[in-house]
């Protein structure tokens, strides 16, 4: 018993690890834009397939096509920033650019569901056969190691980033105040840009480990989004520590609720709490420090 | 039609009120004939479909458009509609008619309890909110399998009981051409009740909340409660258009209510022109018969649908609304222009 819990615990941090990819680089673009990018679920299975693509048709490294998939995710980042936010700032709207790429993801998945087809991808990471054991009965695949490993890093190097550089400083003046920023000789479009790259990079590279763990098929980054939506939520909109919290913890509620209650109610939990959430703490776990920015 | 699309003059003249009742007019007798033009069975469903969004997108759009509420939960309470309406008569033996309307009212009052739920949310909150619910209400559909057979869905619902008026033929709704003047009357009566809703001054409380929701209620607007009853209508329409969707197809599945088709509601809403009631109608008509007509292309309806919505925000985001006012404005300068014969 106390064995499978531990080892629902493992198993729960790994997903919420990787939730907490997908979901920071939500939070990051909220955090600068105040919009919501939809099309960021497709980023995620757009990373998963070029992984899978550069691994079993090019006969690539599985550790190298993480990076691949980083990379594919940054320039799509860039591609949706550059024809779908950048155009509709000017007008102002709260909601238009969220409906927009809503658009978008309708159709990069209907387009990849043409191109790919509905058969999932057998997507076999060579590290997903070989099991480190641990204490107590419990295992770890490598691959859920690296998993966690690669996630911990990246996350360190992002807090790192956006606390010690200048970029960094930048970027969060930005998320402060758009237009005082401006005046201090920052150009906020460029760092919005940045924003973009820096998310669906995370995102790609979230996809590209999801892939083996993952059913992968043109829908399996949508139903990581809608938890990385509930994340956000739960974690407070635009607070980078309360994401990566709440990311762990929606991790381990799925996988215990998966082992002790039923699968099938994984996602009424989730959401249930995310609703409970809105009605009673709407600025999240941690309370939102700075006035809210609207 | 497109006259009622334009935004209502400061001054209505009894012309322009005159014309709107011919629209109206117009638009029965194209419901009444289009059985008649129309005979091919799978068109003739077609047509029943189109009927059903047209309910679905007038009342997204009177919370997105005219509230200003981005609701993607429409699914979920379209959903709630059919399923609550089917158990009815399945489980309890409710006659139709009372089963309908009592499906109307639990969407309706789900639609409410959403959105006191979420009422101090705004914007994006508010639209990933009613994703979750969307989320949880598909989920409970596929999960309660005692009550919904789960994904193995209900078969054999009957459509609505035959009518029976005196001194009349007995009207049965086994045949296309009476479900769809059936549905399509519906769809119709809605459009009028709405119609008379947003030209009241009721329309132009919502329309103030989704301005600025701060400068109407420092006018005294109590802005939850006409949120609350803006989702409280949408909603009961979306029930309504479950409850034929149901007795019209005959078979449920949880699948048929997914968050997908609340995206496909919002394309059609987005597409004819958030914020007008023909727009919709518009919309929901060129969505769901264009994709009909490309049918030889294969899968690409949905593709279609999402290249539709973010040209249309992108370039267009008055829809086709927008477009038919920009087109009929350069046709009416192009005709002054030939008059005076320079100016342009």
């Amino acid at each position: 018993m106390l064995t499978v819990a531990l080892q629902q615990g493992i198993n729960g941090i790994v997903f919420g690890s990787l939730y907490v990819l997908v979901a920071l680089g939500l939070t990051l673009i909220y955090g600068v834009l105040v919009q919501i990018n939809f099309a960021h679920a497709d980023v995620v299975t757009i990373g998963a397939f070029a992984a899978y693509f550069f691994t079993f048709a090019f006969g690539g490294n599985y550790l190298i096509s993480i990076g691949v998939a980083l990379m594919v995710g940054a320039a799509l980042g860039w591609l949706v920033n550059a024809a779908i936010f950048a155009p509709l700032r000017e007008r102002g709207s709260e909601l238009l650019p969220l409906i927009a790429t809503i658009g978008v993801s309708i159709l990069l998945q209907n387009a990849m569901l043409l191109w790919f087809g509905p058969i999932p991808y057998a997507f076999d990471s060579p590290y997903s056969n070989k099991v480190i054991r641990l204490w107590g009965g419990t295992f770890i695949t490598l691959q859920n190691l690296i998993i966690v490993l690669v996630s911990a890093l990246t996350i360190v190097l992002l807090y790192a980033f956006m606390k010690f550089t200048m970029m960094g400083k930048a970027l969060r003046a930005v998320a402060q105040d758009r237009e005082t920023a401006g005046l201090m000789g920052i150009n906020p479009n460029q760092l919005i840009m940045l924003t973009f790259v820096i998310a669906s990079a995370l995102a790609g590279m979230g996809g590209a480990m999801l892939g083996p763990i993952l059913v992968l098929t043109p829908f399996a980054g949508t139903s990581v989004i809608v938890k990385a939506f509930a994340i956000v939520i739960i974690g407070g909109f635009g607070n980078v520590e309360g994401t990566i919290i709440a990311g762990l913890l929606v991790g381990l509620i799925e996988s215990y609720t998966t082992q002790f209650v039923n699968p099938g109610l994984t996602d009424i939990v989730v959401f249930t709490l995310l609703l409970l959430m809105l009605a009673l703490r709407p600025t999240g776990l941690i309370a939102e420090k700075r006035e809210e920015n609207v | 039609m497109s006259s009622e699309g334009r935004p209502a003059l400061p001054v209505l003249t009894n012309r322009v009120r005159i014309s709107r009742r011919g629209w109206f007019l117009v638009a029965a007798a194209i419901i009444a004939l289009l059985p008649f033009v129309i005979q091919d069975s799978y068109w003739r469903t077609n047509l029943i479909v189109c009927a059903i969004n047209i309910m679905l997108a007038i009342g997204l759009d009177f919370i997105l458009g005219y509230a200003g509420q981005l609701n993607l939960g429409h699914s979920a309470f379209y959903g709630i509609g059919a399923y609550a309406s089917t158990l009815l008569i399945m489980k309890l033996g409710v006659p139709f008619w009372m089963a309908f309307v009592l499906g109307m009212v639990l969407s309706s009052m789900s639609g409410m309890a959403l959105s006191i739920f979420a009422v101090r949310l705004r914007g994006h909150y508010l639209a990933i909110a009613s994703l979750g619910f969307a989320v949880i209400v598909h989920q409970v559909l596929l999960n309660w399998i005692s009550l919904t057979q789960g994904p193995l869905g209900i078969y054999a619902i009957k459509p609505p009981p035959d009518i029976a008026l005196p001194g009349l033929p007995i009207i049965s709704f086994g045949s296309t051409a009476n479900m769809f003047y059936l549905v399509a009357s519906f769809a119709f009566l809605f459009y009028l009740l709405l119609d008379q809703l947003v030209r009241s001054p009721i329309g132009e409380t919502l329309t103030a909340i989704r301005e600025d929701e701060i400068s109407a209620s420092s006018f005294g607007i109590n802005c939850t409660a006409w949120k609350v009853f803006a989702f409280g209508i949408g909603s009961a329409l979306a029930g309504a258009a479950g409850a034929f969707y149901a007795s019209f197809v005959g078979t449920l599945v949880p699948d048929a209510f997914i968050i997908t088709e609340s995206f496909t509601i919002l394309a059609m809403v987005i597409v004819g022109g958030m914020g007008t009631l023909i727009g919709p109608v518009w919309g929901a008509i060129l969505l769901t018969m264009l994709p009909e007509l490309l049918r030889g292309f294969g899968d690409l309806r949905l593709v279609f649908y999402g290249a539709a919505l973010t040209l249309v925000v992108l370039f267009m985001p008055g829809g086709i609304v927008q477009a038919a006012q920009i087109f009929r404005a350069r046709l009416g300068r192009l005709a002054t222009a030939t008059d005076a014969g320079m100016r342009r």
